[in-house]
């Protein structure tokens, strides 16, 4: 029932950014813009491709809104714009080189995600347990998934979707996404496995 | 069910992906093999370490993504804008009609004037060089309209003959059409573009007081972000400061106030306090509220007014 209140708004909201209300379109945003910054930080690892993942996504969603007709959801549709728009991202880099996360400094070693992280992330007892080596070795593992495996098992592991919605999201079947999902804990599994 | 499918299945079992059938059978086979039980918690060990890697977007960083993109939608509003002006002003003719009565008057009038030009106006009562005339780019008005005898009717029609002026920012004649057009109520994408080049020049006092003119009163965002830009300079100055502290408390375009705050807390001064202190009343924004909040905990001043 509150889910339904809740969708009710969306719609409400939708129509009325279409119509070119700014606040409606500022509350969309509002409702899934967390999530979104959250899986492009967490899929390319840098704060400054997050935010241009951020800007472009709910850019295109401004200048599209008034084709949106209701015939997805709005999150899948969104979705949709932001997993494209990184999975572009990623393949770029694959061509390029990998831009580390931790640079050298004057002042030491710095890395660029710590200024960006939400506090309590570093203060989470559980990353505190886990030592720099396997934290270091994960984070090797996932740059070394190909963009279709790192961004499915994104969206299952840590957005929590499930595999018919991330089929649904990539233009492929739950079977394709499932395989991938496979072959991505496969692959951690063979790296990790002495680690974990 | 061999212990190869069941370990290969393990993260699926995790993840809740397995069908009813599938997951009875692997649970089956847990409970019967203590290979099997092992690689579960093995797996269960990988998951927790892998959620510990999650990288999370602090609020201000969130905040300041926002920020950036209220920005950049009022930019690209303000485009829109311009592209409908350009489209317009890409006609030869236009048309601009007085508001009221009059509206209906001079309707009326064409309609009277297009039936009889129709049904008894003959081709050769044109008057030689009519059609060179019409390409003439020429803005008409229909100031009145009579019938006179005869079924006819009389109609003055106010024309204005558009006339290209180029020159120089510095050339006071063009100042002076700018500053003109940066106030023309009926079309926002002109006075956008007016606002745009006349912030090149906020040296003038006489450009400087249309900015803030704009920034106070222009009722589109995108020309307020305009003038808001070319004042930027001028933040220090007492009279950009007042301005900007009232658009900071009335303007209902948080883009608009994003980008006034981020101006007015460069040079803080203790006349702010009471400013920033009413906002703090007022404001819904989260970012702009943390901004307010942190330039009056840095000035020492209490947040809230008792």
């Amino acid at each position: 029932m509150a889910q339904a209140a809740v969708k009710m708004d969306e719609a409400e909201l939708i129509r009325a950014a279409q119509k070119g209300d700014q606040r409606a379109f500022e509350q969309l945003v509002r409702l899934y813009d967390q999530n979104v910054l959250r899986l492009a930080f967490n899929l390319l690892r840098s704060p400054e491709d997050a935010n241009d993942i951020y800007q472009e996504a709910f850019l295109r969603v401004y200048k599209n809104l008034h084709t949106f007709r209701f015939d997805c959801s709005f999150h899948t549709w969104l979705y949709r714009i932001v997993t494209n728009l990184c999975l572009d991202a990623l393949r770029k880099r694959r061509v390029r080189r990998e831009q580390n996360t931790v640079i050298e400094t004057g002042e030491g070693v710095l890395d660029r995600m710590d200024a960006v992280e939400e506090e309590r992330a570093h203060g989470d007892p559980q990353r505190q347990l886990l030592s720099r080596q396997l934290r270091g070795r994960i984070e090797q593992v996932l740059k070394e998934l190909t963009p279709r495996e790192r961004t499915v098992f994104e969206l299952r592991h840590y957005q929590g979707l499930r595999l018919r919605n991330i089929g649904e999201l990539l233009g492929t079947s739950e079977e394709a996404a499932k395989n991938c999902l496979f072959r991505a804990t496969q692959k951690m599994r063979a790296a990790l496995g002495d680690f974990v | 069910m061999k212990c190869e499918e069941a370990r290969d299945t393990l993260p699926l079992l995790l993840y809740g992906e397995l069908s009813f059938e599938d997951e009875e059978r692997l649970e089956t086979h847990i409970d019967e093999c203590a290979g099997c039980r092992e690689a579960l918690g093995r797996e269960q060990a990988l998951f927790h370490s892998l959620d510990a890697v999650q990288a999370i977007p602090s609020q201000q960083f969130l905040e300041n993504c926002r920020a950036e993109l209220r920005g950049r939608v009022a930019h690209v509003e303000s485009e829109q804008v311009s592209f409908w002006h350009k489209l317009r002003g890409g006609f030869s003719v236009h048309f601009h009609f007085p508001p009221g009565w009059m509206q209906l008057g001079g309707a009326v009038a064409m309609l009277v004037l297009g039936y009889f030009a129709a049904q008894w106006t003959p081709l050769s009562n044109l008057r030689p060089g009519h059609s060179e005339a019409s390409l003439q780019p020429v803005t008409s008005r229909v100031r009145y309209v009579e019938p006179v005898a005869s079924g006819r009717v009389q109609i003055v029609v106010d024309e204005t003959r558009q006339r290209v002026m180029s020159g120089n920012l510095d050339d006071q004649s063009i100042q002076r059409l700018l500053l003109a057009a940066a106030k023309d109520p009926s079309d926002p994408g002109l006075r956008v573009e007016s606002v745009d080049l006349l912030k090149n020049r906020p040296e003038s006092a006489e450009i400087r007081s249309a900015l803030l003119y704009a920034l106070q009163h222009d009722p589109n965002a995108g020309v307020r972000l305009k003038a808001l830009d070319g004042l930027k300079e001028f933040a220090n100055d007492p009279d950009t400061r007042k301005a900007l502290a009232q658009v900071l408390l009335k303007d209902d375009n948080p883009g608009v106030r994003t980008q006034v705050i981020d101006l007015l807390i460069q040079h803080r001064t203790e006349a702010m306090v009471g400013v920033l202190q009413e906002l703090m009343n007022k404001e819904d924004n989260d970012y702009i509220r943390m901004r307010c909040q942190k330039a009056l905990n840095d000035m020492n001043a209490s947040v809230e007014t008792y």
